[in-house]
Parts: structure tokens; C-alpha cells; sequence
């Protein structure tokens, strides 16, 4: 592989995490009652957990 | 006036409850179960135990009838596997 | 007692009684669409309730519903698929029917609301509903035998 095609892998599967991310972050701000920054930390958190199993689950499907 | 969702809800599980006592096949009897769950759930929201009604949801709408199908499945395939003995 | 919690009350009365109608006599095509339909209506008047309430923690019943419900169905779909795939269900008029009633439950409650973060709540438990409930019939009608077979 060459380190271009590495890179732009790399930066596929960062967007792809970011966009997973950016959605289920704005699921929990959704869902939770009340706002505030120790709610927001721990959505922070978990919407990247979320987005790493989402991201495996979508290759597991996808094959690639 | 006000106890009207109530009696209705407690009407309907009771209707559920007895209609899953007389269907006899057990795939048919899943479908009421998982009904008569559903409805459990209402009554418990209006009698105002939401919390109840939430562990009610997810055993009833979901996990009742597939235990019970898995095992009607199981029950089946040994039956035919023994063949005309049973 | 209030219009929501009437329209909760009519509701449960004429639209689960007819679902446990349809689960307790009929083919068994029947009853696996009147089950779908019951978690559907069910969800539509746990909102109604929890607007009749004024408690807007208790749409968390209806958002796992929503969530549930189709799954259970999908159990039913999965684990009866060679007895339904002699005598599949068509039921497309119920299942809109049950639609439009709760795309029109979400809107009024919605609008109830007022723009809010517990009004994007409404809409995310309305798009499940609706989108559950469309897989979980497509389902039910064999639409996806072939993924399961391949």
C-alpha cells in the first residue's frame, strides 16, 4: 500500500467515525432530561464507544 | 370520570389474560402473551408505576415469546427427529 | 381527566380491543399483523398518556416500545417463517392505517409541546414507530426471504 492510499484510508475511517459520533451524540443530548457538563462528558464518552462498536459492526456487515 | 383509562386497561388484561388461558396451541398462546404484556404495561402506566410498566415492557413485548418459541421449536424438531414413536 | 387522556382512553378501547380480537380468533396470519399492530397502538397511547400526565419522563415507555415492539415481531417473523411462508399476511391498509394515526399523535403532541428538545424527543419516537412498524410488516410478508435464505 502506498502511504497515500494509507492516508486516505486513514482518513475514511476517521470521518466515518466522526460522522457515527456526531450522531449518537445528538441522540443522547436528545434523549437525557436535563443538561448539564458531567451529562455532557459522560455522552461524549459513551457516543465514542458507540461509534467504534457501530464502525465494526458496519465492516462485519459490509465485508470490507 | 377520571378512572376511565383505568377500568378499560384492567377490562382489556383481563380479556388477554383469559383469552391466553383458553387458546391452546402454544404459537398461537405466544401471540396473546406478548398482546396480553403490551397491556400490562398500559394498565401499570395508568395506575402510575412507570418504572413497572418499563421492566414489564421489555420481558413481555420481546423475551416471553421468544423463550416460548425457541422451546415449541425445540419441542418439535425432537418429535420429529424420534419419528412415530412419541 | 383531559382530552389527551380521552383520546388515550378511546383509543386503547376501540384500537387494542380490536388488535386482541384479531390475536385471539383467525388464521394465524392474522393474528401475527394484529400483534404488530397492538405494540404500534400501544406506543401511540403511552404518549397520550404521558401528555395527559403532563409527565414527560413516562414517552421513555413509549420510545422502548417502539423500540420493542418491532423486535418482538421480528421474533415471531424469524421463528414462524415456514408456517407463514405457505399463507403469507398482506396487510398493507392496516399498517397504514396505524401510520398515519401516529404520524397525526406525534404532530398534535408536538405541537402541544412547543419547539424543544422534548419535542425532538416526540419525533425520534415517532420515526421509529413508523419506521419499525413498516420493517416488521415487510417482514411479516416474506420481504426479506431471500437475505435470509442467502
Amino acid at each position: 500500500m502506498t502511504p497515500r492510499a494509507a492516508m486516505r484510508t486513514t482518513l475514511r475511517a476517521a470521518a466515518e467515525f466522526l460522522a457515527w459520533w456526531t450522531g449518537l451524540a445528538v441522540l443522547w443530548l436528545i434523549l437525557i432530561s436535563a443538561v448539564g457538563p458531567l451529562e455532557l462528558a459522560v455522552g461524549a464518552t459513551v457516543a465514542a464507544l458507540g461509534a467504534l462498536a457501530a464502525r465494526a459492526a458496519r465492516r462485519a456487515v459490509t465485508g470490507r | 370520570m377520571a378512572d376511565a383509562v383505568i377500568i378499560v386497561a384492567l377490562l382489556l388484561v383481563a380479556a388477554a389474560a383469559t383469552t391466553a388461558v383458553l387458546v391452546r396451541d402454544p404459537v398461537r398462546q405466544a401471540l396473546v402473551l406478548a398482546v396480553l404484556g403490551v397491556l400490562l404495561a398500559v394498565l401499570f402506566t395508568t395506575l402510575q408505576a412507570p418504572d413497572v410498566g418499563l421492566s414489564q415492557l421489555a420481558v413481555g413485548s420481546a423475551l416471553t415469546p421468544l423463550l416460548l418459541l425457541l422451546t415449541v421449536r425445540k419441542v418439535r424438531r425432537r418429535g420429529r427427529k424420534e419419528g412415530p414413536r412419541r | 381527566m383531559n382530552g389527551w387522556i380521552l383520546a388515550a382512553t378511546v383509543a386503547l378501547g376501540a384500537g387494542a380491543g380490536a388488535t386482541l380480537w384479531g390475536v385471539a380468533t383467525g388464521p394465524l396470519r392474522r393474528r401475527v399483523v394484529a400483534q404488530n399492530l397492538s405494540t404500534a397502538l400501544a406506543c401511540l397511547v403511552l404518549l397520550l398518556l404521558a401528555q395527559g400526565y403532563d409527565r414527560p419522563s413516562y414517552v421513555d415507555l413509549a420510545l422502548v416500545l417502539a423500540l420493542l415492539g418491532p423486535v418482538g415481531t421480528l421474533v415471531f417473523a424469524r421463528l414462524l417463517a415456514d408456517d407463514l411462508a405457505e399463507d403469507p399476511p398482506r396487510a398493507w391498509g392496516p399498517t397504514y392505517l396505524v401510520v398515519g394515526a401516529g404520524a397525526a399523535v406525534v404532530t398534535a403532541l408536538c405541537v402541544a409541546t412547543g419547539p424543544s428538545r422534548a419535542s425532538a424527543k416526540l419525533l425520534v419516537v415517532g420515526a421509529l414507530l413508523i419506521g419499525g412498524n413498516v420493517v416488521a410488516s415487510r417482514a411479516l410478508s416474506g420481504g426479506f426471504s431471500g437475505l435470509r435464505r442467502g
